[in-house]
């Protein structure tokens, strides 16, 4: 497909262009050190060379909080709340948040097929941007390369004093469409490094992983973690969610409602009668890693974790997801019998 | 990119909508379980295997996973035995015949019968693990000729908590059943054995080549009957369990009821011991 060049100082024209068709959502700085992915009000105000937003675009498909369905006590009926499609651009999304959507697509589209998120998810468009890896980026170890531009519409690539417009899909031509454009005729600058790496080939951390459920550092990373959650939180990939009933205050109508949920928190596996099947932060430590790098990876054969760093970063115990993994992979190559 | 390959599903019914169910009969078991007679709109049957569970909820309330404590052959309604421990089992237990119940499912894997058939089938229930379990052993005492010897250990901690008191009277008299009770704890008129359950084992009859054995009942109790029952000398490949977990959403997405990379709500709550056994968190 084509390639234009887009020069620094007309990004805040074509983000104006896109703003002129459909919602763009788009990173905006959020405070002082952070930025979140925002509807766009002001062309000025989308930042596209950031480090990491503090949610990945999960929250426009699997909302932190969302009606599942209404009800009406006095006549003890319910009613689904039907979700909307997102007719929108997702400007700037990185590639591993974009990898995230894939996954997710998997998680809600397989078994039963979830109408909530895979409405949602119709009629999304994304224009993704290249990312300079910081200390917390890891996503080529599992695979994906800043540049990346699988599932994008059209992609932008930065330069030193602009960006190179891939334009990918019919979608991606019709939203440039009416926007002066001249092609790109150089050649893309060499990706950053990236600084973290997971010290094996992806394709056989399921076999490491198989092996450690017994290893130590299970424990050891459980002192240090406070059970709060955050690695769930602000993971692109985590899904697990709660399920609560919300009464108005005249008693006569509610609604069910799906939030967030994170397997670290200590009350996620208990039962009724008071049995918690993941007591020990251990336990529950060795379910969240397993989860990004074993479980579905193996039915799949994609790690469930893109790499994106946000665990890693937010942990207020400054617990690395990269440094579990390695640890068991320093142990598992130490350990491994050569082949006869 | 749009989602070309991955469409909303066509089927209108929603994942998280519950029918609306009428509770038609509430029975007292004990002083904190009592026994629920739902039928299902228009008076559908339920459609369920000896095992399955379905989510039941009161709007308002919230919804929680039940087993279904009825055989499938009991034709037109089903039954719940549930224990009171929390908000939403409290409000049950206020509810009259024609209240109306929210239901979802049945849910899961229950007892594989195929594997069943022709074997005599051992039950090893622990408390309200006899709930989902006598929707097995109804099934085959409605079904007897496909079945071999029909064997039931129950244990209960004492004799007040036992349930389904009518039936376990009819069971031991049944020639039929091979039924065996003990409580932790007897009150001075309980006559019958006393000591945990796993003291039962070791006394069957048992034809360890052809048994087909479930075992359900909190995690202490089945981590020892599944010792007994293995020094007995049943093989390993003989054994189901049924297990408990949160099961919220029921359709294999919340992930609460996860044990390491099965969902219980989908691959459970009946599980072959084999497959387990060597999973951490599991047993």
């Amino acid at each position: 497909m084509a390639q234009f060049f887009l020069a620094t100082d007309r990004v805040a024209d074509f983000v104006a262009h896109l703003m002129a068709q459909k919602p763009v959502f788009a990173p905006h700085p959020k405070g002082r050190r952070s930025y979140a992915f925002a509807l766009t009000e002001q062309a000025a105000d989308v930042v596209l060379d950031y480090p990491r937003t503090l949610h990945s675009v999960k929250k426009y498909f699997l909302p932190p909080r969302e009606e599942l369905l209404t009800f009406d006590l006095t006549a003890n009926s319910g009613a689904v709340t039907e979700p909307e499609p997102t007719d929108a651009v997702f400007l700037g999304v990185h590639s591993y948040d974009l990898a995230a959507v894939h996954r997710l697509d998997f998680s809600f589209g397989h078994g039963n097929p979830e109408r909530n998120y895979l409405t949602r998810r119709q009629g999304a468009l994304f224009i993704g941007v290249s990312f300079a890896p910081d200390r917390f980026h890891f996503s080529g170890s599992v695979g994906i390369d800043p540049y990346d531009m699988t599932g994008c519409d059209a992609f932008l690539t930065k330069l030193d004093d602009g960006w190179v417009l891939d334009v990918l899909t019919a979608e991606g031509e019709a939203l440039m469409d009416g926007f002066d454009l001249e092609p790109f005729t150089g050649t893309k600058p060499p990706r950053g490094h990236f600084t973290q790496h997971i010290y094996v080939p992806q394709a056989k951390l399921g076999d490491i992983m198989k092996r450690s459920h017994d290893h130590e550092v299970w424990a050891e990373t459980a002192d240090d973690c406070v059970g709060c959650g955050t690695c769930n939180l602000v993971c692109p990939t985590c899904y697990c969610f709660d399920v609560q009933e919300h009464v108005d205050v005249t008693v006569t109508q509610g609604s069910r409602e799906r939030s967030w949920d994170g397997c670290m928190l200590r009350g996620f596996s208990e039962v009724a009668g008071g049995e918690v099947f993941r007591e020990e932060r251990a336990a529950r430590q060795r379910h969240r890693v397993m989860r990004k790098f074993l479980y579905i990876s193996a039915e799949t054969g994609h790690p469930w974790c893109v790499g994106c760093g946000r665990c890693t970063q937010a942990c207020t115990a400054g617990i690395s997801i990269v440094d579990i993994v390695n640890r068991l992979v320093g142990d598992a190559e130490r350990t491994a019998v050569a082949p006869v | 990119m749009k989602l070309h390959e991955l469409q909303p599903p066509s089927d209108p019914r929603d994942l998280y909508l519950p029918e609306m169910a009428t509770v038609t009969q509430v029975k007292k078991l004990t002083a904190l379980e009592t026994l629920y007679t739902v039928e299902m709109p228009d008076g559908r049957e339920l459609g369920h295997q000896p095992g399955q569970f379905v989510e039941a909820s009161v709007f308002g309330v919230g919804e929680a996973p039940f087993s279904i404590s009825s055989s499938p052959t009991q034709k037109g309604e089903f039954e719940m035995g549930i224990r009171k421990v929390g908000m939403l089992t409290e409000v049950l237990e206020g509810l009259k015949p024609g209240a109306k119940l929210g239901i979802r499912g049945p849910f899961g894997h229950g007892i594989p019968l195929e594997r069943f058939q022709d074997r005599d089938v051992l039950i090893v229930a622990g408390g309200i693990g006899l709930v989902p379990m006598r929707s097995m052993i109804n099934y085959v005492l409605d079904n007897r000729d496909r079945f071999g010897k029909l064997i039931i250990c129950y244990g209960s901690r004492s004799d007040d908590e036992l349930l389904f008191t009518d039936e376990l009277a009819k069971w031991e008299a049944d020639p039929r059943v091979d039924f065996r009770v003990t409580v932790d704890q007897g009150s001075d008129a309980w006559q019958g054995n006393v000591g945990v359950i796993t003291t039962l084992i070791p006394g069957l009859d048992l034809d360890l080549d052809n048994t087909a054995c479930c075992v359900c009942g909190p995690p202490v109790m089945y981590r020892f009957a599944l010792l007994a029952l293995k020094s007995r000398g049943l093989p390993e490949d003989a054994i189901w369990m049924s297990l408990e977990r949160r099961m919220k959403c029921g359709v294999g997405k919340c992930g609460h009821c996860q044990i390491n990379d099965s969902y219980v709500c989908q691959d459970g709550p009946v599980y072959h011991y084999p497959d387990i056994k060597n999973l951490r968190e599991a047993l």
